[in-house]
Formats: structure tokens, sequence, C-alpha cells
């Protein structure tokens, strides 16, 4: 259980910080599409994540 | 530029069969399987989440909030990024469990029909909500294109085909599959029409209206208020409620729970769709601002909410208008389609089935299916009347919010599913029924302006459009806190208990082993035919008992609970685990307890275990070997074991047992001693019951043999185990005993040997003494006669004396010590000796026996072993043969050995036995007749002497009978063996 305490941490702190987060992304130096570089950066991520994988794991 | 009213409603309707046609096709397997099951599919039908939203609602939060609309996006892409850990537990439970809605997940938690019931009026309640969103947006839409077109008309209309849609493909039971794969595909296709016409549309823009990015870049730097809402304008407070309710949709949205769980074809598709679905929601929120830029670009006139239609009508583009239209259409249609579809299903289960089970219908699966289209019809009908009172007066954005607040209430339960245990059932129910109360007074009848309760109580705060998300935390918070301080306040069921470890991350569900009340798998039918008629109750047998790959009758107690958990899983499929499991309760019981407790089920637990294999890692994984390392040691172990629970259950049973018994592991581990086949029931049975620890040399005849066993127990209670149950161990001493028993006979034979020895030894003096005196009459007499009597005398004494001799070599027993201490021997004198021995028995005094071995061949070896050797080689020969016969004894020599042949005229030995002849006790002859040992006892001396030996039979091919023993021994050349000595002295 404990690696997922660490998932429930870390995901409420990305949602209190998100709105934070969002101005970063779309600070006015910015181009209008930069939210979605970033978005899609964790896309990314998320299939390499996926991708390697073991099948077996939780 | 408008459009007709009938060319409007004529595209709809054109549109939606060609959506009736893509389920359709789908249905009647005319596409292959692998597509229809493709994770993209599965990944596209999930776009059902963005609803209309995505083509229109979502615009109209950018003109208001800027970026704050991807939070819609953001945080379902969240929880779906997180899947490993937030949804492929529930879909692990979901499909081990067969719960088909988060109203069943509910029920079987928290085991209570009220937290199923909550559930579904909590979701039925908010998604009222989001349904009249859904046809408001049609109706609005239409309404822009072809101002003639009635709202209420096409409101109606458009509920009438998504009932047609839900009726046709959604209530369909297929036994065969639980998937509507129809429904499946037709929705991913609304989402690629969706996806595609919102990219399309906003590349139209960007290259029509600003040619192309520069254009957009430089539009964006002269109008500094438009780009600055994209960024200023996020509320922090908003932001934050709509990322938890779009986090939380994932889980809790009715449609999303069908989709995600209900309809996915395999865990290898919810993998996909974890990054798969953020990636379609990025392609749907991409083109928002652009197309947000270009209504105020052209300036267009219509509501925020439908600029992408105010767009394509200002770009006087009839065709791009009607695709926007048909985006919408198809977004609406497919939310609403699964939305209603899965809310049915909840009512069913847990308002309808509680309150009414069917009992008296003869086909249990088409009174189901119609109770649910009729439920589809009552919904949908609430829908436009909720739409027509209330909905059509609010804002899209703000019936989202009521919508997804509601459904919020339901997070703090679902994820105490997996991640927390103690939780319980009336912290569950306090905690959901306070945040439902705070969210019906300060959101939906305040804004619904039926009445304002916090009018009442003079509060200052009135909700309005920009203070929603305050009331939206505050019934969160109060729902989480009356949940966490109820559950550790009160104390949960064990039930409850039990059902929140099987739920629980990682956990395993630890079964007592009980008995039930029913004996047989034809009994449990018998006993559900009550509920759900005959004809049912044997069809969802037969198919738990297909399913588990059991015997079409069966009454092992393991297999039988295996048994009674299949049933109520599949029932709960079919009825919802609430009313499943009260049926299974109420009709498949355990019998009472006779004491406290009763022990764990072992097996339960380790096939649990084993169908974890590979995804246990570190130490559990560790432990889990050491398991594996045990148990293999127990199954291998040579001497036959099995342990007995307290009540007689065999709990394991090795591989020796297996082969000893005849009887497979899996035929009796979890049957009772008394399933065993009579005399190991009466042996086993008598024996666990017994006091004694020991028995030893139990008779036992097995497959006409008699076998002797030695059996002890052990008693499994322990520290570290204190159920009850022991081990067995039975050691076969059917070859000890048949050893023990040649043992004696040897003993007594050579008890007789020594006898005859002292006996001939006796005689010997008197024999002596007889030839001394003839020798003595030979020198006092002339008489020819007496001389004659007297040499004849002398040799008779002489014959008496070398049988005597040939009698008292034979009975002193082979001197093992000095077994290497060979001497040349001839064989010539051995065959002699031997036939002398054999003619003082009785028995074969016909026979011939012919020694034409050459007095000159020689071996180096002991000559009594030698001697025995042929004793028993020629007794084996008169045995076989028949009356008058000859045997022959021959011998010859080649380079390096002695070749000696014993040849009978016998009936020869059949082939088949002819590889078993020098196997101990293996005889051929009659009992008593024979010990089966001589010949291996030849195959033993022969060996010593470095030989070998052969039989062959017949030995006369042409009349088929005799057989012939050939002995190949060393052979001694004392010449050769002189120049040899000579030869090593030199060296």
């Amino acid at each position: 259980m404990y690696i997922y305490r660490l998932v429930f941490l870390l995901v409420l702190a990305i949602y209190i910080f998100s709105p934070n987060i969002l101005d970063w992304w779309t600070a006015p130096g910015n181009v209008w599409y930069s939210p979605y570089v970033i978005w899609a950066g964790l896309i990314a991520i998320g299939f390499w994540l996926e991708w390697r994988r073991d099948p077996n794991e939780f | 530029m408008s459009f007709s009213a009938s060319g409007l409603v004529l595209a709809s309707l054109v549109y939606l069969l060609l959506l009736f046609g893509v389920a359709w096709i789908t249905e009647q397997g005319m596409l292959p399987k692998q597509w229809v099951r493709h994770p993209l599919v599965y990944t596209l039908s999930l776009g059902v989440y963005a609803g209309i939203w995505a083509v229109y609602a979502a615009i109209g939060m950018a003109a208001e909030t800027g970026y704050g609309f991807l939070a819609y996006y953001l945080g379902i892409s969240g929880a779906f990024l997180l899947a490993p850990v937030l949804l492929n537990p529930i879909m692990r439970i979901a499909r081990a469990y067969q719960l088909t809605s988060l109203a069943d997940l509910f029920a079987y938690r928290y085991r209570s029909q009220w937290a199923g019931t909550l559930v579904t009026l909590c979701s039925g309640a908010a998604i009222l909500a989001l349904l009249s969103m859904q046809i408001q947006a049609v109706a609005v839409s239409a309404s822009i294109l072809a101002p003639d077109t009635s709202p209420k008309a096409m409101s109606l209309l458009f509920c009438l085909i998504v009932l047609l849609f839900a009726i046709l493909f959604g209530a369909r039971r297929n036994q065969n599959s639980e998937n509507h794969q129809g429904l499946v595909l037709a929705i991913a296709f609304d989402s690629l029409v969706k996806v595609g016409a919102l990219l399309t549309l906003g590349a139209v823009i960007l290259f029509q209206v600003f040619d192309g990015m520069e254009g957009l870049d430089l539009w964006l730097a002269m109008n500094k208020a438009a780009s600055g809402t994209m960024t200023l304008a996020i509320d922090d407070g908003s932001w934050r409620a709509l990322m938890l309710m779009s986090f939380a949709g994932a889980l809790v949205l009715p449609h999303m729970y069908h989709m995600t769980f209900s309809e996915n074809p395999s865990p290898k598709s919810l993998a996909k769709a974890s990054w798969g679905l953020p990636l379609y929601l990025l392609l749907l929120a991409l083109p928002v601002p652009v197309i947000l830029w270009g209504g105020q670009a052209l300036d267009v006139g219509t509501d925020p909410n439908f600029y992408a239609l105010g767009v394509a009508q200002a770009l006087d583009s009839p065709l791009l208008s009607l695709l926007m239209y048909i985006a919408g259409l198809s977004a609406a249609s497919g939310l609403m389609i699964v939305s209603t579809l899965a809310l049915a299903g909840m009512v069913l289960n847990h308002v309808v089935l509680p309150v009414k089970t069917p009992r008296d219908q003869a086909d249990i699966y088409r009174w189901l299916q119609w109770v649910k289209r009729l439920l589809i019809a009552v919904i949908i009908f609430f829908a436009l009347l909720f739409h027509e009172t209330v909905g059509q007066e609010l804002d899209l954005a703000i019936l989202g919010a009521i919508s997804l607040s509601g459904m919020l209430q339901l997070l703090p339960g679902a994820l105490g599913v997996i991640y927390w245990p103690e939780g319980n059932r009336r912290g569950l129910i306090a905690g959901l029924v306070t945040g439902l109360v705070i969210w019906l007074a300060t959101l939906v009848l305040p804004f619904s302006h039926t009445i304002n309760p916090l009018a009442w109580f003079n509060v200052p705060l009135v909700p309005d459009y920009s203070n929603w998300h305050i009331f939206t935390f505050i019934s969160i918070t109060a729902n989480v806190t009356v949940f966490g301080l109820f559950s550790i306040l009160s104390a949960s069921s064990a039930e409850e208990t039990s059902a929140a470890q099987a739920c629980s991350m990682g956990a395993l569900s630890r079964p007592q082993r009980r008995e039930l009340l029913a004996s047989s798998s034809t009994e449990f039918i018998r006993q559900l035919a009550d509920p759900l008629g005959y004809g049912v109750a044997r069809r969802e047998v037969e198919r738990a008992l297909a399913q588990l790959k059991l015997p079409n009758i069966e009454y092992r107690p393991y297999q039988l609970r295996r048994l009674r958990d299949q049933v109520e899983i599949n029932l709960s499929g079919l009825l919802g685990p609430s009313v499943a499991r009260d049926m299974v309760h109420r009709h498949l019981g355990f019998k009472p307890l006779a004491r406290g407790n009763t022990g764990q089920d072992i097996r339960y637990v380790e096939r649990a275990l084993g169908d974890y294999q590979n995804r246990l890692t570190g130490l559990a994984g560790e432990l889990d070997n050491l398991r594996r390392h045990y148990r293999q040691t127990l199954q291998n172990l040579p001497i036959p074991a099995c342990s007995v629970g307290e009540d007689g259950e065999i709990l394991m049973w090795n591989h020796a047992m297996e082969e000893l018994t005849g009887i497979t592991a899996d035929d009796v581990v979890g049957a009772r001693l008394m399933a065993l086949p009579e005399h190991w029931h009466l042996l086993l049975e008598d024996f666990n019951r017994g006091e004694e620890l020991h028995r030893y040399k139990h008779r036992l005849d097995l497959r006409g043999k008699p076998h002797w066993l030695n059996l002890h127990k052990a008693a499994l209670s322990g520290p570290d185990h204190t159920e009850g149950g022991s081990i067995i161990l039975v050691e076969d001493q059917t070859e000890t005993r048949l050893l023990e028993d040649e043992l004696m006979h040897s003993e007594r034979l050579a008890s007789v040997g020594r006898l005859a020895a002292g006996v001939a030894h006796e005689i010997g003096n008197p024999v002596t003494g007889i030839s001394s005196l003839a020798q003595n009459l030979k020198l006092e007499t002339d008489n020819p006669d007496i001389l004659d009597t007297a040499d004849q005398i002398q040799q008779q004494t002489r014959r008496i004396s070398a049988i005597l001799q040939s009698l008292m070599n034979f009975a002193r027993t082979g001197n093992h010590a000095h077994a290497n201490r060979y001497e040349p021997v001839s064989i010539h004198r051995c065959v002699e000796e031997s036939v002398n021995l054999l003619s003082l028995s009785d028995k074969g005094m016909g026979i011939r026996y012919l020694n034409e071995v050459p007095e000159d061949l020689l071996v180096l070896g002991d000559e009594q072993r030698l001697v025995q050797v042929f004793v028993n080689l020629l007794a084996n020969a008169r045995d076989a043969s028949p009356e008058g016969g000859t045997i022959r004894v021959s011998g010859n020599s080649d380079s390096y050995s002695a070749i000696i042949e014993v040849i009978d005229e016998g009936s020869g030995i059949p082939e088949d036995q002819l590889d078993h002849i020098f196997e101990p006790f293996y005889t051929t002859k009659a009992p008593n007749k024979g010990t089966g040992l001589g010949l291996s006892l030849v195959y033993s001396i022969v060996e010593e002497h470095y030989g070998n030996i052969q039989v062959e039979s017949p030995a006369n091919t042409e009349t088929g009978t005799g057989t012939c023993v050939r002995l190949r021994l060393p052979a001694y050349r004392p010449e050769a063996d002189d120049t040899s000595a000579s030869q090593n002295e030199r060296s």
C-alpha cells in the first residue's frame, strides 16, 4: 500500500497546485498552444509507462 | 444561411440511421472480430464522456474562463493516466464479480442494498441534468440552423430516436457475451464524427479566417483582449471544482463506468486507453480556442456556446454547418444512449428487483429485458420532463456543473472500495445522504428556481453562476467527513469486512471452509428452482459448472463452494449483487456451525494465490516462492502423504499417494474421506478418527494383491496454526514384508542345511569305519567273491563319502568376506556335484543329466557359489522337463570366456516373461513351489564372477520347446596366467 499512498500524495499536490501549473502553462509570453504541448508531453510519458509495463504487474 | 426544418430532421434521421446501420452490421457479425474488439474502438467509445460539452459548451466556457475549460478534460485525463492504481483495481473487482454498475459495486462492497439504491437514486437525479443538457443542445442547435423548427418537437423526436436505439441495441442480453458490441462500435463512430468535425472546423477557421498560424498570431497580437481572456479568467475555485468533478467522472458517471468496465474487452484495452483517451480529449480540446477566436474575429452573433454553428454559418458553408450540427447530434445521442442504458440497469437491479423478484416467470431473461426497456423509456421521459420544466431555462455549463457535483458525492465511496477497507456501510450512507442533501439545497433547488432553502437561514451567500463551486466543495467536504467519522465510530459486520478485503488492493478474500446444505450440484438446481424456476436454475448451474470446468454432477465440498460463488457471480450479472447474494444466501445456505470457528479454505486461498502468480513482487513474491518450494517438497515426498481437515475434508494428496492409491489429487482434494473408494475410506477414516498415532503392517488388498501398510498420523495444530486437522503418512511395507518372509524361509533352510551337514559329518565316521573294515577284509582273505564284495563295499562307501562331501560343501554358507579369494574351479566337477545333490531329492527321478563339460574347462571363482548356480539352474530345468527328459550341460571356451550351456527339453519360457525372470520374487511356478529368488541369486553370483547370463527360449526352434541358459564366465588358463605372472614379476 506504500506506493499507493505516495501516488495519492502526489495526486493531491498536483491537484492543489493545478491552477498555478496552468497559469505557468498559459503565461503571457508562451504561444497559445503551449498548454497542449505540455499535455501531449504528459500523454507521451503515459504511453511510455504503459508500453514498458510488465503485463503481470498490478 | 439557414436550413428548412424538414431538411434538418431528414439529415438527423439519415445520420441516426447510419448509426443504426453501424450497430446492426456489428451485431450481425459482419465486421471482423479483431476490429470490433480493437483497443482503438474501445478508446474511442470512451469518448462518450465529452458529450455535448465537446462541441458546444467547451467553447462557451472558454469564452468566459479562458483555458479554464481544460479542467473538464484534464481531470479525467489524470484519472486515466492513473489507471493502474485507480481504474485497474475497479476493473478487476467488476470483472471478477460481474458488477455492471457503480451501484452494483457499492452494494457488493458495502454489503447493503440501501447503498446500491442510494447510488442509483443519486445517479438518477444527477444524470437528469446531464441528459437535459444534451436535449437542450440538440434543440437549440436545430433552431439556430433552421429557425422555423419547434424546439419542443425537436426534443421529442431526438428522445424518441435515442429511446429506440437504446432499446434495440443496448437492452439486448447476449448469453454468450456480456458486451454490447454494436453499441460500442456505434459510440466509437460517434466519437470519430465528433473529433473529425471539430478538427475540420478548427482547420477551416485557421486557414480561411486567419490565413494560417502567422495570421492567427498576428490577430492575437492585435486583439490583446481576445487572447487575454484565455489566460486571465481562470478562477481557482471553479477550476479546482471542475477538475475534481472531471476526475471523479471516470469512476462515477454511469456512462463512463458502463463503457470503461462493463463493455471492456480486455485489460490490455484499458491500458491502451490510459493514454489513448487523454490523447483523444486533447484532439477535442485543440480546436476550441481557434473556434472561439474565429467566432470573435467574424463577430458571430450567436451565444458563444454555439459558436461552432455560428462560425460555420458565418463562413457561409452549409456543409460545415450541417457537419457541426451532426457532430453535436452524435455527441448528444451517444451520451444519452449510454447513460440511460447504464441507469436503467442500475434502477432494475437496485430499485425494481429488490421490490419484486420475478418468481413466477417462465423466462426470467425475457422478463428482465422487457423491464429494462420499460425503464429506459421511463428515464428518457423523465429527462424530457426535467428539460421542459427546469433544464431549458439554465445555461449548458451550469447544467453540467449541477450534474457533476451530484455525481461527485459518489467519489468518496468509490475510492473507499479500493483504498479504505475500514469504511463501512453506515459511514457511506450517512456521508452520501449528507452530501446529497447539501447538493440539493444549495445547487439543485436554487438553480431550478423552485425554492432557495439557504434564504430560510439568512445565509449571506446566494448560489449563482460564479460561486457554485463553493457549494460543491461544502457538500463533498461534509460527505467525506461524515463518511470517515461514522466508519471509524461504528463497527463493520464480518461479511462487510470480508467483502472489503476482497475489494481492497492486493488483498485476498479468505473464505471459511463450511459445509453447504446441498451435497451435490443437482441439489443446487433443486434449491435454486424455488426462486428462479427449474429451467433458469438448471441453465445457471450448468453455466457455472461449465465455467469452472467441473463435471456435470459435482459432489466435492470444495468444488461446491466454488460453484456457489460462481452461481452468485453469474446471478449478480443478471439481477445485481444484492438480489443475487440474498438469493444465494437464502437458498444455497451453509450448515449451521457445530462450534466457534471452522478452518480457512486453504485450497481456495492457494488457488487464488496461484492466480496471482507473477503479479507478486518483492517480499510477497519471495514468500510465494517459499510457499511453492514447501508445497513442492510435500508433493514430491517419496512417501505417500495426505492432510485432512478437522471435518474430514482432504486438503492435500501428494504424488506418492496418487501412485499408491491410483486416485488423482484432482479427484479427491476438497472431498471428504468418505468419497474415497471403500477400502481406503474405511482405513483412513478409521485411522484418522482413532486415538492411535501409528498403525503397523495393516493388510490391504489392492488390485488383487496383498499390501502391507504402516500408517502414521500427526496433528496439524500448533502455535502458528490453531486450526485442527491432521497429516497422515502411509508407508508401503509390502516389499519389506516379502523380504522378511523370504529371510525367514532362508533361515529355516539354512538350519536344515547345518543339520544335514552335522548329520553328514556324523555319518562320515561310520562310513570311514566301514571302508577300513572292507580294506581289512581284503587283506584277510583270498576268496575272490569276498574280495569282490569288499571292493563293492569300498566303492559304495566312496560314493557315500562323495555325496556327504557335496552335501557338506553346499551347506557351508558362502563366506562373503572371502568372496574375492577365487581359485581355479573345474566346471565339470561343479556340475557333477550339483547333479549329485539334486539326485538326493525324490523329485524328477526319471530325468537324465548329461554332463558334457570338458574336464579341463576351468574358471576362477568360488566353487561353492558356482555349485549353487548349477543347482538352481538344473533344479529349474528339472522342474520344467517332462518325465524321462534329458538335461544337457555342455561347455566350451573362446579366447577369454568359458561358455556353459544348460539345455532342457521343457515347455520353455513365454517371451513376455523372459525380461522378468531375473527379478527377485518373480516366479512362474505354482504358489509354494518356488520363491522367485533362485534365478536372481544365480544372476547375482554370475555378476560377482564378472560373467553374464543369457536365456534363450525356445532352445529348439523346430519343436518350439526347451530353454537354453548360457553362462559366460572368464576362463582360467594355468599356463597363460603363469606367463602373465612372470611378466608381472619382471616388470
